[in-house]
């Protein structure tokens, strides 16, 4: 599904990516743990398609594709999908709207027919249910005015929606209460099944509790240091990071 | 100090307008006082506290002429170009009362502006508050006066189309009055239409909005690319009344309304919104004065701008809680949005309090389109161009959503969607 090689990327001429590799295969879960500035995010951006970064080495392969050329818009439609850390606030754009013209760009885009606005709330009012969130979210402006756990459930409402194959969760556990994570966490667990891949980014191994990983990665200063089995994350909860800085 | 500018085509013009025989010799004196008023200051120069940023130059070296019956449609007006030919319209074309084909709804009365006056005793004070109010007063060729009697409410929308056209350098000055009665309603449209060369419109419009009474009042500016659209438009407002005003700027070369509200009887509402789309060079530019005069009283102020190519705006917004007026709830907002680096932006939000227990606030941003949002919305497959749409949509639709029939909110929507697509 994914194949991260070697990878090497700054930002302003400062290095933040110092040779990430990783495979992601149907179906897998991965999680990559680190602090802040450990260059998490940068990973997900690039992968995205963010600009402003620079790739000085190494490659990222999406279904055997090198995508790092891609347009933003044509990552997301061959079906890479982020969930924000901050999702953006626009006001005056309405959620229904704004997530039925996601849906039709990618119905559009694999040749089928797009969903008129009677069609797309039937389907849109049983995601709602997974996600214990009522029929108001739709006629809000795109997360604003929405708490913080809002925000992050709109995200997942959008990942069911738009139906990736691989998903990218960064940060969705950030700030979250016990209830609104085991929600976001019952969202994903559904839409597992072996040919969808997830990488989920975290600081902190709570998350990985309800979402298991069957791969955990540690990121320190652009490099993973360690990888194993879920057992690695809960070694690193008890022992700190320290225990892994050389 | 700086010499009173006064372009010699205007005292030529002033004489014409003076012995001009269908007009009525009553007004002679009103004209003069009004033409001697402007001339000792002359048109407004950059010093001048509002002007600062308005280029006249297009007026002074201008050679306009007041338009003459000839310049009066050479057949009947086709309003169906003009869209809402459903609505009760009232149209002035090129300084000229078309009565055969306009029509007001029941329960409004149509006066001529001498019928107004005669009814008043002529006991009307005239505007001064803006330099072209004084033109206005000494060069009024056409308008009309709406009166509305206690207590009638008004279901149906009235619209005045004001249409500039022809190939002739016109400058015409409408003078429009309107009187709402105790508790009264009415929802009125403003629209400015035609296919011209340089035209100089210079419209007064004295609003007077009784106790308990409503008025929404909408204005949409959409003249011609050579225009210049000068709107001075004045409420008072007695107890309790609702004035909102909606503007919909899209035309002209140079636009600038000069909005005077005053909230004279307590518990007064006012509200004045504004959405101005500019691309090539033009200039449009918004100068609004609320002033509290009594207590209770609550007033808006919201104008958003969508700047493209080489094109300017101002935004000067000044509210004034006058000693006395406690309890004022105020807000001001100027949002304004800059798609090319060419086109520039001044904002001047201004807020004087002369009293205390008041609740006020007002602020101004000025920027491009984030980037973190379009990144977003890209995120979730949808195109680079459709993006920009989406936000630049969003950052509309606040003013446009203030519009509540939804006839004329779906008639703007239309139009702004159309400007977007023919200038992205």
């Amino acid at each position: 599904m994914l194949n991260v090689k070697d990878l090497h990327a700054e930002v302003d001429d400062k290095m933040i990516l110092k040779g990430i590799n990783l495979n992601i295969k149907p179906g897998e879960i991965h999680a990559i743990m680190g602090r802040n500035g450990s260059g998490k995010s940068t990973l997900s951006n690039l992968i995205t398609g963010k600009e402003g970064y620079t790739i000085t080495r190494g490659d990222i392969l999406y279904k055997n594709e090198s995508i790092t050329d891609w347009s933003i818009e044509r990552r997301a439609l061959a079906g890479i999908f982020m969930s924000f850390q901050y999702p953006v606030v626009m006001p005056g754009v309405n959620n229904t709207y704004f997530l039925k013209a996601a849906l039709n760009a990618k119905l559009k885009n694999a040749g089928e027919k797009e969903l008129n606005a009677a069609e797309f709330l039937k389907l849109v009012k049983k995601k709602l249910i997974d996600l214990d969130m009522d029929t108001s979210y739709l006629q809000r402006a795109v997360n604003e005015g929405f708490s913080g756990g809002e925000k992050k459930r709109n995200e997942i409402l959008q990942m069911l929606t738009l139906e990736p194959e691989l998903a990218i969760m960064d940060e969705t556990d950030s700030g979250l209460d016990i209830d609104a994570l085991k929600i976001i966490a019952n969202g994903v667990n559904k839409y597992r099944n072996p040919n969808r891949s997830f990488l989920v980014i975290t600081h902190y191994q709570r998350l990985l509790k309800y979402i298991e990983p069957d791969i955990v990665h540690v990121l320190i200063d652009g490099k993973f240091v360690r990888s194993g089995g879920k057992e690695l994350a809960l070694e690193l909860e008890e022992k700190g990071y320290q225990w892994l800085d050389q | 100090m700086a010499r009173s500018v006064v372009p010699n085509y205007l005292i030529t013009e002033f004489d014409k307008i003076l012995s001009r025989k269908y007009f009525s010799k009553e007004v002679g004196p009103v004209r003069k006082e009004a033409f001697d008023n402007f001339i000792r200051n002359g048109l407004p120069n950059k010093n001048l506290e509002g002007w600062q940023n308005t280029d006249l130059s297009s007026i002074k070296k201008s050679d306009f002429r007041i338009a003459e019956i000839d310049d009066g449609p050479q057949e009947t007006v086709d309003l169906s170009q003009y869209g809402f030919e459903f609505f009760h319209t009232i149209i002035i074309y090129n300084g000229h009362f078309q009565e055969d084909i306009s029509s007001v709804p029941k329960g409004v009365k149509l006066l001529s502006n001498l019928e107004y006056l005669e009814q008043k005793n002529w006991k009307v004070s005239q505007p001064d508050k803006s330099p072209f109010d004084l033109l206005n007063t000494a060069f009024m060729d056409s308008g009309v006066s709406l009166v509305i009697e206690d207590g009638v409410e008004i279901a149906n929308p009235l619209r005045i189309l004001f249409v500039c056209s022809g190939e002739q350098k016109l400058m015409t000055n409408p003078r429009v009055h309107i009187d709402l009665g105790h508790s009264s309603s009415l929802t009125l449209i403003e629209e400015h239409v035609g296919k011209c060369n340089k035209y100089l419109l210079n419209e007064s419009m004295i609003i007077d909005i009784d106790a308990n009474a409503r008025l929404e009042h909408i204005r949409i500016q959409n003249n011609s690319r050579s225009t210049i659209n000068m709107g001075n438009i004045h409420i008072g407002q007695q107890n309790d009344s609702n004035y909102t005003f909606v503007q919909f700027a899209k035309g002209s070369r140079l636009g600038r309304i000069n909005i005077f509200a005053d909230l004279i009887g307590e518990g007064a509402n006012s509200s004045i919104n504004g959405l101005s789309l500019s691309n090539d060079n033009q200039h449009l530019d918004t100068n609004i004065v609320t002033n509290h005069l009594a207590p209770h009283c609550r007033s808006g102020q919201n104008f958003k701008s969508i700047l493209k190519d080489h094109s300017s705006g101002f935004f000067n917004g000044r509210t004034i809680v006058q000693k006395g007026a406690e309890k004022t709830d105020s807000n001001q907002s100027n949002k304004n949005l800059i798609l090319s680096k060419n086109a520039l932006m001044n904002s001047n939000p201004q807020l004087e309090i002369y009293t205390d227990d008041v609740k006020c606030s007002h602020g101004s941003s000025t920027g491009s389109l984030e980037e973190d949002a379009l990144f977003y919305i890209k995120s979730r497959g949808i195109d680079a161009e459709s993006a920009t749409s989406l936000l630049v949509h969003g950052f509309a639709s606040e003013i446009i959503e203030t519009i509540k029939n939804d006839i004329i909110r779906e008639y703007i929507l239309d139009q702004f969607n159309k400007w977007l697509d023919k200038s992205n």
